[in-house]
């Protein structure tokens, strides 16, 4: 069993139409991520929910805007910074972090594959 | 009352003419695991078999048709098998008597559904939140590794777990999984489980997690749980069971 380290865990919520230099947001965010070579970013839909404006977010025939939650998991050192690039990228959201305990598998070694 | 867990197996062979005072003996032996509140017992009878004198018993030939044998099977824990061994012992005078060490798997009980108008019971404490990821991809003996996952810690009594599909990830594997795109269905999403319960319990999912997951990340973090539970007469056997150990 791989050790545990410590480490922590960043969640994101946005919303679907929230926009970052004509791409949406949540994929600005996990391009970002990987750029800042950040262990992983998932992105999560949900399927209603309300937030800082009381708006609901809800699924529409044709206007789709739903909450988005992306959730990041790296090492403390990492995160501290990461999150000033976010914090510059949202425009309204939230951030939640809290502590973790990570345990890394990687067992397909490339070479198994050859 | 028995449960999940290490339990002890006995069997009991004996001819089906051997007599206890009035009555067969196989029946005697029934009667006394029924009176004494064994969890449960069979009779059933062996299609052909010998014993000591390495004679053919069959209901197949008239010639061997005498003393055909009887297998008497229950199931119960340890402490019920000790308390009951002294009295078996006694009274099979002419048999054998084998037990062995086993492992309740699972009880279901169809009839003993909780009340569906119960009121349910607010529990609150800490626990703790497991999450693991990893892709839809990935296989477990040919089905998915995240419906295997779920599978097998639903068998350890964990208390509960929820598959989340991500449209958009990257991890362990450096590639991104996109998925819900207008043109084509991806099938290899992130996938994102989440388990809470107790430390201890929480523990055990991460030993079942360890023997399956080949590429993937689980993170554990603390959490005040807050649970919304009907009571159930099997809730309050968990519930029995984890105060005393």
């Amino acid at each position: 069993m791989p050790e545990a380290q410590t480490g922590k865990i960043l969640r994101v919520h946005v919303s679907e139409h929230d926009h970052y230099n004509g791409k949406p947001l949540y994929e600005a965010i996990v391009e970002k991520c990987r750029e800042m070579k950040i262990a992983g970013a998932t992105v999560f839909k949900g399927m209603e929910g309300y937030g800082e404006t009381a708006e609901i977010h809800r699924s529409h025939l044709i206007r789709h805007d739903l909450p988005i939650l992306i959730t990041i998991v790296d090492s403390e050192s990492q995160m501290r910074k990461l999150i000033p690039v976010l914090d510059e990228m949202l425009d309204t959201g939230l951030m939640a972090m809290s502590d973790v305990e990570i345990m890394r598998f990687q067992r397909t070694s490339p070479s198994r594959h050859a | 009352m028995l449960s999940k867990g290490p339990a002890k197996r006995v069997t009991i062979f004996v001819n089906e003419d051997t007599r206890h005072g009035t009555e067969p003996l196989w029946r005697a032996v029934f009667d006394l695991l029924m009176h004494k509140r064994a969890a449960g017992a069979s009779v059933t009878r062996p299609w052909i078999g010998f014993g000591s004198h390495h004679r053919i018993h069959s209901p197949e030939m008239e010639a061997t048709m005498e003393h055909l044998p009887v297998r008497i099977e229950f199931v119960d824990t340890p402490e019920k098998v000790e308390e009951l061994l002294p009295t078996l012992y006694d009274l099979v005078t002419d048999g054998m008597i084998d037990v062995q060490d086993t492992t309740v798997v699972k009880i279901a009980q169809k009839e003993k559904k909780p009340e569906p108008k119960a009121h349910h019971i607010q529990k609150t404490g800490t626990a703790r939140l497991m999450r693991i990821f990893l892709g839809e991809a990935d296989k477990w003996h040919g089905e998915p590794l995240y419906e295997a996952i779920v599978k097998n810690l639903r068998m350890e009594d964990i208390a509960g777990a929820t598959v989340y599909k991500a449209i958009l990830g990257y991890g362990a594997k450096g590639h991104t999984h996109k998925g819900q795109s207008l043109f084509h269905l991806s099938h290899d999403c992130s996938i994102m489980i989440s388990v809470i319960d107790s430390a201890a319990k929480i523990q055990r999912a991460v030993e079942i997690v360890d023997g399956m997951l080949q590429d993937g990340l689980v993170v554990i973090s603390d959490v005040d749980m807050i649970r919304f539970a009907h009571p159930s007469p099997l809730m309050e056997v968990t519930d029995a069971r984890s105060a005393n150990g």
